[in-house]
């Protein structure tokens, strides 16, 4: 009964798996109320703003008509607020109302396990509702396939990214309430000026400077690169951004609720 | 053997001393209890031990448990222990078994062996016919039972409750009690906090009292009784002994003590407290043997801490 008896806990990725399973199975346990919506949301909006609004807007945009162009934004929008809705309400909840981490951190994990399998599982969300919006968008033929199959996984990296700065934002939130700011001080001022509704091109320099910054732009250029296969060199510097966002945001989340976590 | 070992550990929130050089250690097989009114730091001690909480950087104790320092090896320790926390958190969105199959995977378990010892363990806490049950279905006991059934999924070696039956009612209460007596006799280790005397009493091998974050006592439960309390109370309406007695002599060795409202007569001699009653003109009065609780009220004083 030495520390030098070898324990047979979980490696890394299993205890990484079983946190996501355990938000699969909770997630999946409604299936049609929880799985329906990412598929009706598209189309209402396609349906509604595309086709309703875009009747009156004859100018390209970025050379692509109006649905496309607001088509395949909408395939990153979606995962962003997936995944936010998720790492904020939601973790708030499971960390402050429900104690659901309580329980789990009893179990063979760790807080860092704990919280990247919430930011993977927040990705795997996003990567459903991008497959959602690609299915709606198929039968209107304005994606490339087979390249648009690459869009879950942009939807994927668009998760995580903004998992990592949902977590970040809860790290600091008290009440339930101030999410209210993030979702709409943040989330909502971006799905506008990122070029998801409209070129950002056009827009003064310092709003052009902003959209660059913010992250929802580089996960808009990059799905919208994977589905009209217009490859340019500025996407690997999309994919970077993302990259170095998620590192840094990331770990600033996990450091951050750790306090909180384990007191 | 010592399955846990807590040596000069503290813990400070906020400048407050929530543990204060406590030490202790629970021997391999035994039913530990760390006893003590809201807010004395069991449950944050109890945290310590699984690494849900961390000991003061700066204070130089240690804890081991089965050998593992819970600050670098907090995976081992909580491979080998189960943990039933304070407040049974359930995922409401499944029903019973799914809760223990979607737990069962932190551990690694395969499938099948998870059902099989689901099964067992649902027919152990009698917990069988509930087994496709929705969480909001259950009573406060059958969750409880439920927490229980979970936190010994992987067969531990050491079962670590936070106030195992609180606010359940006695049947469920004495199935608990017995449950854990008899996962004891198995030769799992128990560490429990409580602030029920009688929980303390019935299952405990060894109570540590504490107040404030400090030990105030550490025993059997027979032993804390015998050393620190007579073994007699009387207790009367305050009002009513007060006139009853109204400067008369008590008898030798009988101590008192008035609290809320209730005068306490204590003496080891059952005839001396005779004396007292006889005093009472007929009046209503409860003469009963100590109990841990008398011990637990003189060690931590009767007032009410600011957690409380």
């Amino acid at each position: 009964m030495r520390s030098s008896e070898s324990v047979p806990y979980p490696h890394l990725a299993w205890r990484l798996y079983s946190v996501w399973y355990r938000h699969m199975r909770v997630y999946t346990k409604n299936l049609l109320s929880n799985g329906l919506p990412p598929f009706l949301e598209p189309l209402l909006f396609l349906a509604g703003v595309g086709l309703g609004l875009g009747r009156y807007i004859t100018e390209s945009m970025d050379g692509m008509s109006y649905l496309t162009f607001l088509g395949t934004g909408l395939l990153v929008t979606t995962a962003m607020f997936t995944a936010s809705f998720e790492c904020t309400y939601a973790t708030f909840i499971r960390l402050e109302f429900d104690k659901v981490y309580d329980g789990m951190l009893a179990a063979p994990i760790t807080v860092n396990n704990l919280i990247v399998g919430e930011i993977l599982w927040a990705g795997t969300k996003g990567l459903f509702f991008s497959l959602a919006v690609l299915c709606i968008l198929t039968p209107f033929g304005i994606v490339h396939f087979p390249n648009a199959l690459l869009a879950p996984l942009v939807g994927f990296l668009t998760g995580v990214m903004f998992a990592s700065l949902s977590l970040l934002v809860t790290s600091f939130v008290k009440t339930i309430n101030h999410f209210n700011f993030y979702m709409t001080g943040f989330l909502s001022p971006m799905f506008f000026f990122s070029g998801v509704v409209f070129p950002v091109s056009n827009l003064p320099r310092p709003v052009q400077f902003v959209a660059e910054v913010v992250p929802l732009t580089h996960s808009v250029r990059l799905v919208r690169a994977v589905c009209l296969s217009r490859y340019e060199l500025v996407l690997l510097a999309d994919l970077a951004y993302i990259l170095l966002f998620v590192a840094i945001v990331g770990a600033l989340a996990v450091r951050r609720l750790r306090h909180r976590l384990v007191s | 053997m010592a399955v846990i070992s807590v040596s000069h550990i503290s813990k400070t929130f906020e400048g407050m001393c929530a543990v204060c050089d406590l030490s202790f250690a629970v021997e391999a097989g035994s039913c530990f209890g760390l006893l003590g009114p809201n807010g004395a730091g069991k449950t944050t001690m109890m945290k310590m031990i699984y690494g849900a909480a961390a000991r003061d950087k700066k204070c130089s104790g240690t804890i081991e448990v089965f050998g593992f320092d819970p600050a670098c090896d907090e995976l081992s320790i909580k491979y080998l222990s189960g943990v039933v926390p304070q407040e049974n958190n359930l995922d409401d969105e499944l029903n019973v078994i799914q809760n223990l199959l979607v737990y069962a995977k932190f551990y690694g378990l395969p499938a099948r062996v998870a059902r099989e010892r689901i099964e067992t363990l649902l027919s152990f806490l009698e917990l069988s016919e509930k087994a496709k049950a929705r969480i909001r279905e259950l009573s406060g006991g059958m969750k409880r039972r439920l927490v229980i059934a979970r936190a010994l999924l992987n067969n531990p070696r050491l079962l670590i409750l936070d106030e195992p039956t609180t606010g359940l009612d006695p049947q469920v209460r004495h199935l608990i009690w017995e449950k854990l007596r008899q996962l004891r006799a198995g030769g799992t280790t128990i560490l429990l906090t409580t602030h029920y005397m009688e929980e303390a009493f019935q299952i405990c091998d060894r109570v540590l009292i504490m107040d404030k974050g400090r030990k105030v006592l550490e025993d059997q439960p027979q032993k804390l009784l015998e050393q620190n309390i007579e073994r007699y109370v009387l207790e009367i309406p305050q009002e009513q002994a007060a006139k009853a007695i109204d400067g008369r002599r008590l008898p030798e060795a009988v101590r008192v003590d008035h609290a809320m409202g209730i005068s306490r007569f204590y003496c080891d001699d059952l005839d001396r407290l005779k004396v007292v009653t006889d005093m009472l003109d007929g009046q209503a009065y409860y003469l009963r043997q100590a109990n841990l609780e008398d011990v637990f009220l003189k060690a931590t004083g009767r007032g009410l801490n600011e957690k409380q």
